[in-house]
């Protein structure tokens, strides 16, 4: 699909550099407010655990949702159709997710003042072997994560303007505003930008919808024409359809939630009644977020029919293109769509980054590297090695290593190994540390080959194969071996709350 | 700062949640059916929908009902 790009060239380097501006802009405000910000892991990390509800809610959102849930799933629509009323099913399920463990987790969190995810499996199993590859396997699936963004963004950028703002440039471009903002305010930065991110986010979807609905007639001449050529996208699915909808929604109830970046907005919280009150906010963005986004992807199925795979995954593109060549305001919605993408990406990535970086700070450089260093000098460690990570990840976004792909699409599957020991330690005094470690072990290993070799046994994800032998594991090792009863103590005196 | 009612402690919930869970993919409707369409989606495009809504209601009452700290109480004395 050759198109003519109405809205490339100076006006979307334009609004990039606004966009950049205002995100630099409150990274400078924030510091100066807070100049003590980057001497404590609890200020730099956790925005002094002070989020209030509104700014809690925005910072969940704009990390949940990034800029693939438009651009990507709007074509998931456009292919599958009515079947990607999963997308809505499944982020509303994350709360569920939430449900099991950040009552009680949160409750914990004050009491020990965590830091970090890892914090509670420190504490919990007192075990280095379980803390060290807790820590591994989220500094690997968030590693893999960030590297996404890098291609989303950049993708993004080119695909959107046409090539005017080259890939490179724009992901270096954003990745320094990004890394200079959450640099100078930590999680303050991150989530008051997120606020604004997530506002962008919001209003980009919904003029897109306005926008489809207006220049392609709306849904129900969309079903119209679907019943006419494609009556498969309305009907209810076969049984493969079913089985990967099961998987997905199972993999997302349980994965999304665990998210180590999604854990430390938990602890982040200023109180419990703010925490409560964000998530009952997430429990119903998805309505308007993933389902406005459906509609957009049914409604271009109408107005683009016959698009193959690979051409379809630029719908948002090529809707956008068209409905901003329709008159001023328009024009300009869609270079604020445009800003809204990029921030949702963004928004996701600063998380990210920051999240990587307190794992390394406090779980393994001032945890067993440096015992006794400063918590700045844990801080400038952990921006540091992030910097690091950033331009390793960068390298392999631009030259990615032919045959070793793969490892860089595991993300879901290894992060979600890491549920089990997390999720039962706070309520179960008799898990056995020895079976949590094994679990994990087994488990990732296990998701990993799975992966590689592509076995997708009865159609369920290599993730969930991983997570139900880990679990497993963990409950009959901690059956068959008890815990001693030392340990079973402690664990009692841990979860009390 | 202590929990006073946890919702992961509550059967009925985790019921309710289940059941919900389980009719949230149309394994239980005909393949490949669609009609009656009720205001441009297929019929069971809205049992979908209704039973996601259902969800995030549940997930509402879970919140705010179901998840009581000592802190919650205090503060309500206080107001």
């Amino acid at each position: 699909m050759d198109q003519e790009l109405a809205f490339g060239g100076a006006s979307g380097i334009l609004i990039m550099l606004i966009y950049g501006l205002i995100m630099l802009a409150i990274g400078i405000i924030t510091y100066k407010r807070n100049k003590q910000v980057r001497d404590s892991n609890e200020e730099y990390y956790l925005g002094g655990k002070g989020l209030s509800v509104m700014v809690l809610f925005f910072t969940f959102y704009a990390t949940q949702y990034s800029g693939n849930n438009i651009i990507g799933y709007a074509p998931e629509g456009y292919r599958a159709g009515f079947e990607w009323l999963q997308s809505i099913t499944f982020m509303v399920l994350v709360i569920v997710g939430y449900l099991l463990f950040a009552p009680r987790l949160y409750v914990l969190s004050r009491k020990f003042e965590f830091i970090t995810p890892t914090d509670w499996l420190k504490k919990r199993y007192k075990s280095k072997g379980v803390t060290i590859l807790g820590a591994l396997l989220m500094l690997y699936g968030l590693g893999n994560y960030l590297l996404e963004q890098f291609v989303a963004v950049g993708q993004g950028v080119s695909g959107l303007t046409g090539d005017t703002i080259p890939y490179q440039a724009a992901v270096i471009f954003f990745i320094i505003i990004m890394v200079v903002y959450s640099w100078l305010g930590g999680m303050r930065s991150v989530a008051y930008t997120d606020t604004m991110q997530g506002f962008a986010l919001l209003f980009g979807v919904f003029i897109l919808l306005i926008g489809s609905i207006l220049y392609f007639e709306g849904l129900p001449s969309a079903t119209d024409y679907m019943e006419a050529v494609a009556p498969e996208k309305l009907g209810v699915p076969s049984s493969e359809g079913i089985t990967s909808w099961f998987s997905l929604i199972s993999l997302t109830l349980i994965g999304a939630a665990i998210y180590p970046q999604a854990i430390q907005r938990i602890f982040s919280a200023k109180s419990e009644k703010a925490l409560k009150n964000s998530l009952v906010g997430m429990a119903w963005m998805p309505f308007v977020t993933t389902g406005v986004v459906l509609i957009i992807g049914l409604i271009g199925f109408h107005a683009y029919a016959g698009l193959d795979s690979a051409e379809s995954e630029q719908l948002v593109g090529i809707m956008a293109n068209y409905i901003a060549s329709q008159n001023t305001l328009f024009y300009w919605a869609m270079i604020l769509l445009f800003g809204g993408i990029i921030a949702a990406i963004i928004s996701t990535a600063d998380s990210v980054l920051l999240t990587f970086s307190s794992i390394i700070s406090k779980d393994l450089y001032g945890g067993f590297i440096n015992k006794t260093a400063p918590e700045h000098k844990q801080i400038f460690v952990g921006k540091i090695i992030g910097i690091i990570a950033v331009i390793i990840l960068l390298i392999i976004a631009w030259n990615p290593p032919g045959t070793i792909i793969e490892i860089f699409e595991l993300k879901f599957e290894v992060l979600v190994q890491v549920a089990p020991a997390f999720i039962l330690g706070l309520y179960f005094k008799q898990i056995h540390t020895n079976a949590v470690l094994a679990g994990m072990v087994i488990g990732t290993l296990l998701a990993a080959i799975m992966t590689f070799a592509g076995w997708t046994p009865f159609g369920f994800a290599s993730g969930l194969w991983g997570l139900l032998v880990n679990t497993l594991i963990c409950v009959f090792g901690s059956i068959l071996f008890q815990a001693p009863e030392k340990e079973q103590q402690h664990a009692q005196e841990m979860t009390q709350v | 700062m202590k929990l006073v009612k946890e919702p992961i402690k509550n059967k009925k919930l985790w019921i309710v949640l289940g059941v919900l869970f389980f009719l949230s993919v149309p394994w239980y409707l005909p393949t490949g059916s669609y009609k009656p369409m009720i205001l441009g989606l297929p019929y069971w495009a809205w049992i979908i929908l209704l039973d996601t809504l259902a969800l995030s209601i549940t997930l509402t009452i879970a919140l705010k009902k179901l998840w009581i700290t000592e802190t919650d109480k205090t503060e309500e004395g206080e107001e």
